[in-house]
């Protein structure tokens, strides 16, 4: 049996209301999702993130959003990216920009220089900025920084907040004030729904007009699920606090067995290991892991918390390759 | 007492500032003819100034091979074997030789890929050693990353040891147009990866990095300003500008152009600062090394602190393939003049398409 620990997947199942609510969904799968249930959906998530509910864009997955946000906004400003960021968003940008300027994150800490970023900001700009970071799990922004891209005019922001829930930071209480603030979110993480892909987008003015005919129709499965999760958020806390507990002492482990961990705000950690071919001897024996040399640096590797056992095994392994 | 040895290639990195590739054979002696002067005693009387370790004894090469440089500190040492006036590449394996049969446990080297080669000839992987770059072509990971970094090293004593390769430029695949390191050998060499080289990776010449090639080029060309001195570095990706700008330039060396004309080719830094000095207003184009990210103070040793002392880091214009930069932690100097590293340092801009650019620390 394969442990997956390189897509950074919440190792726990939904509760088993919230897969009943998608198998109900199944019920009338030969009828579109109804714009009730839809608006339900976004009356819930209003309620969650304290964002009027008609700020709020549904997806099949925040990518989707992304990729519109880049089709539509970079046409006449260029791209500000931080590398390494979400390869597939970022891979997308490098061919759809008109102009990107990416802005490299080093070892060992990883932070954004922010008079850097500010200094980019002399010609119209969409940044695109996911925060906390993947695959570093660095927290890039703060309060300071965001607001002072907000007030430049020049500049679109888009925050990209997929594990908000792990990392308890967001920038979406700016959303009323500043029209130039987008944020992407979704509920494959924290929510343990990556099957069932729904992905939301906060609108500041700017965005919020061009989403006004964006197609929301999601399967029903997908739908019911998230509703009755969102109707159930104390189940998610439970999760992430039984994740983040486990990413405590998993990374404890790791430093214990002699690799190299750097702190971050995510349901998945950032190793840097000189032990040759150390993703393929995983594999071997059964785990994944996220190599990050295709994309980026060798010897940096991306590993997701898994349930307790699965953790365990992946230090156990670590320690047989070593030794 | 931990039996260390210590040689010196007193002759490497001599051929960097004249603008030849090596000092193999007989290029060193043009290299002296050429004004060259010796860049190793530097490099490791900064690295054992740094060394605080006391149970070290060494076990040393006669004269610029070693014992005039461990003669200037407090450590222990003897002196073995004899040499000429001039030394070459039998010296360094002949001494290394009788450093292994009495038993030395690491062996500090300071050289280039060349000496690297000979010591793998002797050690193989049966004795550690730290290398500390001093030559023109240091394509391998064997070497630490500076002077300083060699001395922590060596000073962190562990007996953790890890392979390294020894690779030299394939001058085939040069002539061929590509550039290309193959490997000849591994080192064992203390396990401190972060203080080691990064393997410098050859250029990918698929047609991926073609196209990137091609469109930095296109971008540099429709931004070339008149009236000013353009200095080429080595590599594909600048031989690819050369080609959009109209000019042939050669794949080892440096070369300058001006309003579309080439006016130096294969330059030494006494080229280079003539040069600087005839026009009004000079930039450098160059790629750093994959793999490791160095800009300044490996393979184009031409340009020296004091070339660089006549340039404005605004006029530093840096390009590399999308590939390549984003493998890259950082970008690195050592020149070997720590005012001129300073200078250099911080965000710079790395052109890496027509379209795109990365912002990048120099370290």
């Amino acid at each position: 049996m394969t442990t997956k620990l390189h897509m950074n997947e919440n190792p726990y199942l939904p509760a088993e209301s919230i897969r009943k609510a998608a198998v109900k969904g199944m019920e009338n799968v030969n009828r579109y999702s109804g714009l009730k249930y839809l608006n339900e959906l976004k009356n819930l998530l209003s309620k969650y993130n304290d964002v009027a509910a008609d700020r709020i864009v549904l997806s099949h997955g925040s990518d989707l959003l992304l990729r519109e946000l880049i089709n539509v906004f970079s046409k006449d400003r260029k791209i500000i990216m931080v590398y390494p960021s979400f390869f597939p968003v970022a891979q997308y940008a490098l061919k759809q920009a008109r102009k990107l300027t990416k802005i490299q994150i080093s070892p060992p800490d990883f932070s954004l220089d922010h008079n850097l970023v500010l200094s980019q900001l002399d010609e119209p700009a969409l940044l695109i900025i996911d925060n906390p970071n993947n695959p570093t799990g660095k927290i890039l922004l703060d309060y300071d920084l965001v607001e002072k891209i907000l007030q430049n005019k020049n500049a679109l922001l888009l925050v990209d907040e997929a594990y908000y829930e792990f990392s308890g930071q967001t920038f979406a209480g700016l959303i009323e004030k500043y029209p130039n603030l987008a944020i992407t979110r979704t509920m494959d993480k924290a929510f343990s729904l990556a099957g069932l892909r729904l992905g939301y987008l906060l609108t500041g003015d700017n965005f919020k007009h061009h989403f006004a005919d964006f197609p929301a129709y999601l399967s029903t499965p997908t739908v019911f699920a998230a509703v009755e999760a969102l109707k159930k958020p104390e189940y998610m806390s439970a999760a992430v606090g039984k994740i983040l507990r486990e990413k405590v002492k998993t990374e404890k482990d790791l430093a214990t067995a002699g690799v190299r961990v750097f702190p971050g705000k995510t349901n998945f950690s950032l190793i840097n290991t000189k032990i040759p071919d150390f993703a393929v001897k995983l594999k071997e024996a059964g785990i994944l892991v996220k190599d990050l040399s295709d994309e980026w640096l060798d010897t940096y590797f991306r590993i997701s918390i898994g349930l307790p056992e699965e953790n365990e095994l992946l230090i156990s392994t670590i320690k047989k390759i070593i030794n | 007492m931990k039996k260390t040895g210590l040689i010196v290639n007193p002759i490497a990195g001599m051929g960097g500032s004249v603008g030849l590739k090596g000092t193999d054979g007989e290029t060193y002696k043009k290299a002296l003819e050429l004004g060259a002067v010796p860049t190793t005693p530097q490099r490791i009387e900064d690295t054992l100034v740094l060394i605080n370790r006391k149970d070290l004894y060494f076990i040393t090469a006669p004269g610029k091979m070693g014992e005039d440089y461990l003669k200037k500190f407090d450590f222990k040492y003897d002196v073995i074997s004899t040499i000429g006036k001039e030394t070459n590449a039998d010296d360094t394996k002949r001494i290394v030789r009788e450093m292994a049969d009495k038993g030395i446990e690491l062996l500090i080297f300071v050289g280039g890929d060349g000496t690297a080669r000979d010591i793998y000839d002797i050690l193989g992987l049966t004795t550690p050693v730290v290398g500390i770059p001093s030559g023109v072509k240091m394509f391998s990971p064997v070497f630490a990353l500076s002077t300083t970094a060699a001395a922590e090293i060596i000073n962190n004593e562990t007996d953790q040891f890890i392979e390294k390769e020894v690779l030299d430029i394939d001058e085939e695949a040069f002539r061929a147009g590509k550039l290309g390191a193959k490997l000849y050998g591994y080192l064992k060499v203390p396990k401190n990866p972060s203080l080691l080289q990064g393997k410098k990776e050859p250029s990918n010449v698929s047609k991926p990095e073609e196209l990137s090639k091609k469109e930095i080029a296109q971008y540099l060309l429709e931004n070339i300003e008149n009236d000013a001195l353009y200095i080429l570095d080595p590599g594909t990706t600048l031989a690819t500008v050369a080609e959009k700008f109209g000019v042939q330039k050669t794949l080892l060396g440096i070369d300058a152009i001006f309003n579309g004309q080439l006016v130096g080719s294969d330059l030494n830094e006494k080229g280079l600062l003539e040069l600087i000095k005839k026009y009004r207003k000079t930039k450098i184009i160059l790629t750093p090394i994959g793999g490791n990210g160095f800009i300044f103070g490996r393979a184009s040793k031409q340009f020296t602190p004091e070339v660089l002392k006549l340039i404005d880091k605004k006029d530093i214009i840096i390009v590399a393939t999308e590939d390549k930069i984003s493998r890259l932690d950082c970008l690195r100097v050592d020149t070997g003049d720590i005012k001129t590293d300073n200078k250099l340092q911080g965000f710079v801009k790395v052109i890496t398409g027509y379209k795109t650019e990365t912002l990048i620390e120099v370290k």
